[in-house]
């Protein structure tokens, strides 16, 4: 059920006991979150903890099995496309149409938004993102760090309240891991609230207002990076795993276990 | 519309909008993918070249059979090889995914991908009927053109809701190329050799009644109007029948997802 926006106008995303399965296994077991404007809040989890399919749930690529997604005061049940148009996506494996260009791609999903977009306004955004002369190429024919800048630009192209990025960074180099983190700021300062799932806590602390650590489908802690050091930093398994002071990875460990997760 | 650098609006996007831009996407595709368009109307070309001769022309049941059975052959190859492909590499890469996160629905997606595919399977008939009729010095009337499109349309359709069917029932671009080849190649014999009753009469009824064979008499009925009878009729209403159960298929077990 739609929420009326004034009792929620200090949040842009609320998470409402989200459950998501795959057939017999629970992939997230009633989750709740909410992420206020402006704010910029990770997700933290080994593989197979839950982000990739909670955040599925908010872009509405999966049909949670209980719960409720509330985007700018809209139930995502009530009005697809209504709040799909207030959010952006960078999917953490993105693909285009391969025979379409790189301007040709902008075209379709600036219309996609119901945004209108001169050559000249297509071409000023390229520059923006050192793309201008990469115009004609296909997307498949970009580097890594090419193909996530566009991938970034094509997720705002229409300026979107919340931005849901799945592990932006992943198989980045650190030069255009720190230009992200430039463009993730620049968003939240325009007003956006972004959203990221990330493997890297160097990422967490130095980009995310807060964050939440999931496992096995369910919420651990959520905090700021700095709160859940300090709340942690006694545990006896963090302070097993720590080397030296108490970081994020050391608390995120503690949490979660140290096995490998496949 | 808004324009760049507004805030979001606070309604829905138009959706016209949204669909012109999916389906100038797609066109752009189509072209991107020409070489497989035109492959698609070699087959029907060496058929209609390899059978002007007048002994062919018999065994084969006509000129105008032959011409509806090179439209066919164009059509299952990029529909049922062409689209049903396309469709699964797509779905693989993750390209349908990326496309469902916008306010775009899924019927629209998908009905912007099916209209660029019946337009693909228009070129290829007025290009073999254009062809096929020159070929064989036939003079064909503005009302037998029409009719030959509008069957092709609906013989588009049936091998249309086909590859649908298997890019439903199968993940793997691999598998669903697999499985293409194998229907074309089955219909295909059903159409040539099923017809013309030298595998006895059980299999010339079966070759009768399959797609190739209902599509094959509604050609010749069209071409032929006054001699139209009950066994065209019962052709069109298979040729619905199959439409309805293939793609019925094709959508009910349809995923977006590659996994």
């Amino acid at each position: 059920m739609t929420q009326p926006r004034e009792q929620n106008s200090l949040q842009i995303l609320e998470i409402k006991d989200i459950s998501v399965a795959y057939g017999t296994k629970t992939a997230v077991d009633g989750v709740s979150l909410q992420i206020l404007r402006g704010e910029i809040f990770g997700l933290l989890g080994p593989n197979g903890a839950g982000k990739t399919s909670l955040l599925s749930t908010v872009e509405g690529l999966v049909k949670p099995i209980a719960g409720k997604v509330i985007v700018d005061g809209t139930d995502i049940r009530d009005n697809p496309a209504l709040v799909k148009s207030k959010m952006g996506v960078q999917l953490q494996a993105t693909s285009f149409h391969s025979q379409l260009s790189i301007k040709q791609l902008i075209k379709l999903y600036a219309g996609l938004y119901g945004v209108r977009m001169a050559p000249s306004e297509i071409t000023a955004k390229l520059d923006e993102i050192g793309l201008v002369d990469a115009v004609s190429k296909p997307f498949k024919e970009l580097s890594g760090g090419q193909q996530q800048r566009l991938s970034l630009l094509i997720a705002t192209i229409h300026n979107p309240n919340l931005l849901l990025l799945d592990e932006p960074t992943t198989g980045l180099d650190p030069q255009s891991r720190r230009q992200l983190w430039g463009r993730i700021e620049r968003i939240r300062k325009a007003g956006g609230s972004i959203l990221l799932t990330t493997h890297s806590m160097e990422e967490a602390q130095t980009v995310c207002d807060r964050v939440a650590i999931i496992d096995h489908g369910k919420i651990v802690s959520c905090e700021t990076p700095q709160n859940l050091i300090e709340k942690h930093k006694e545990d006896e398994k963090v302070k097993e795993v720590a080397r030296g002071a108490v970081t994020l990875e050391d608390v995120f460990i503690g949490l979660t276990g140290g096995e490998i997760r496949d | 519309m808004t324009s760049t650098g507004e805030s979001l609006v606070e309604r829905n996007p138009n959706s016209r909008v949204m669909f012109r831009s999916l389906f100038e996407a797609d066109l752009i595709a189509l072209k991107g993918n020409r070489r497989s368009l035109i492959l698609s109307i070699v087959l029907p070309l060496i058929i209609l070249l390899t059978t002007s001769t007048h002994k062919a022309q018999q065994s084969l049941g006509g000129t105008l059979l032959i011409i509806g059975l090179a439209i066919i052959y164009g059509l299952m190859s990029t529909s049922m090889l062409g689209y049903a492909l396309n469709v699964a590499r797509d779905r693989d890469k993750g390209v349908f995914q990326r496309l469902r996160v916008t306010p775009a629905p899924t019927w629209m997606i998908m009905t912007s991908r099916l209209g660029v595919q019946v337009i693909a399977n228009l070129i290829i008939s007025l290009v073999v009927v254009i062809i096929g009729a020159s070929i064989h010095h036939l003079t064909l009337t503005p009302g037998q053109y029409a009719l030959v499109i509008a069957i092709s349309i609906i013989g588009g359709a049936v091998f249309l809701s086909i590859g649908q069917a298997l890019v439903g029932l199968l993940r793997s671009p691999d598998t669903v190329n697999a499985a293409g080849r194998v229907v074309f190649i089955s219909l295909a014999l059903l159409g040539i050799v099923g017809l013309n009753g030298a595998l006895g009469s059980a299999v010339e009824t079966a070759s009768r009644w399959s797609p190739t064979g209902t599509i094959m008499t509604l050609f010749s009925g069209v071409l032929n109007l006054a001699r139209w009878s009950s066994t065209d009729s019962l052709s069109l209403l298979a040729c619905m029948i199959y439409i309805l159960v293939f793609a019925g298929i094709g959508i009910r077990w349809f995923s977006w997802a590659a996994e």
